[in-house]
């Protein structure tokens, strides 16, 4: 572009140039011979160029495709390598995801577990409560109950007790000599009716 | 020894003595008074047949109680046990004693308990009411004691027939309960 350029502004140049010296100068080159340098200038700057080229082609394109298989390889590998990383990454952020929900179905477990225990302790202390209340209860019911026999057995042995000794007062004292003699008679009949040993003559 | 031995041999002993002596209708009458003397005084029976009072002491104790009432051979036979150290058998001795003697003649002794003294008709009939009953001759002892109240009970071998006021008050007792 710059030599374009420059050759516009060489070509300005002289066509300044020509514009002046236009009386001076009858045959000068037009249209496609501006663009065109002149053959030997065109046959060596080919000559150039193929050799140039082909020195190109023989000691630098080799290196240059060398240098981009090794870059592409290496840009492969490290894709690879970045793919495989994710790929890890990926297992483990699974195995992580995996231990996590482990690790909540564990901890829910126990927590159930523990909830199902403590309910379970919460009906035994209940129940034991409520047998140790009733066992109590049924305790105090018979200690009162037999209390209550055991007064009034004592009451009427008491009642008993009395009873007797004071009639046994009251006989000793009503008893004259000839009820007494009646008693002893009346032994001495129930004895000769009798038919067996023994026994309680009353 | 078992005391029922003691009691046996001794009882054994003093009848063998009294029936050598000829005198065993006596000696087992005072040894029944006797028996109804321990009987009402229990602190007497006790003294007898206490260790920790010296042998001399309660001879003189026997003695004193005894005095003149009974005779000497039954005082002498009574002393012996109580000089043995058997004083607290005594009662059992002499009641066994008793039944020896009326073993031997052929009848059983029926041990009277009563209130009243018996008139000797009452005793005959009681007897002959007994004898009826075990079908045996049957000897009359009667013990007055007072605790029966009224009526009698009667005690012959293991067989009691009681007939007694006391009785009838405990069966009242016992029903009262």
């Amino acid at each position: 572009m710059l030599s374009i350029e420059g050759k516009t502004i060489v070509l300005a140049a002289e066509e300044e140039h020509s514009e002046t010296e236009s009386a001076t100068v009858e045959h000068e080159p037009t249209g496609l011979d501006l663009i065109l340098p002149a053959l030997p200038e065109l046959i060596g700057g080919a000559l150039a160029f193929l050799v140039v080229f082909a020195v190109l082609k023989k000691k630098a394109f080799p290196k240059i495709k060398e240098g981009i298989e090794a870059r592409e390889n290496a840009i492969r590998s490290d894709l690879e390598s970045a793919e495989s990383k994710h790929r890890e990454a990926e297992q483990v952020l699974q195995a992580y995801q995996a231990q996590v929900a482990d690790a909540r179905t564990e901890a829910n477990r126990i927590i159930e577990e523990a909830r199902v225990q403590a309910e379970q302790v919460r009906k035994d202390i209940v129940a034991k409560a409520e047998r140790d209340a009733q066992a109590i209860t049924s305790r105090a019911e018979e200690s009162i109950s037999a209390e209550r026999g055991r007064a009034l057995q004592e009451l009427q042995g008491t009642i008993a007790g009395i009873s007797v000794e004071l009639a046994s007062k009251v006989v000793g004292r009503t008893l004259d000599p000839a009820s007494q003699k009646d008693l002893v008679d009346n032994y001495i009949k129930e004895l000769s009716t009798m038919n067996t040993n023994g026994g309680s003559a009353s | 020894m078992a005391t029922e031995e003691v009691v046996e041999g001794y009882a054994q002993a003093l009848y063998s003595i009294t029936k050598a002596e000829g005198e065993t209708e006596r000696v087992e009458r005072e040894a029944f008074q006797l028996r109804g003397l321990l009987e009402k005084n229990h602190e007497l029976g006790q003294a007898l047949g206490d260790p920790s009072i010296s042998t001399e002491r309660r001879e003189e104790l026997l003695a004193g109680v005894l005095g003149d009432k009974v005779s000497p051979q039954t005082k002498k036979l009574v002393g012996l046990v109580v000089e043995q150290g058997r004083g607290r058998q005594l009662a059992s001795i002499l009641a066994r004693l008793s039944d020896l003697v009326a073993e031997s003649k052929g009848s059983v002794v029926a041990e009277v308990r009563s209130a009243i003294p018996l008139d000797t008709e009452r005793q005959q009939a009681l007897a002959a009411a007994l004898t009826k009953v075990t079908g045996k001759k049957v000897e009359v002892k009667v013990i007055v004691d007072e605790s029966v109240l009224g009526g009698l009970v009667t005690k012959i071998g293991d067989t009691i027939i009681d007939g007694t006021v006391r009785r009838r008050l405990e069966l009242l007792k016992e029903q009262v309960r």
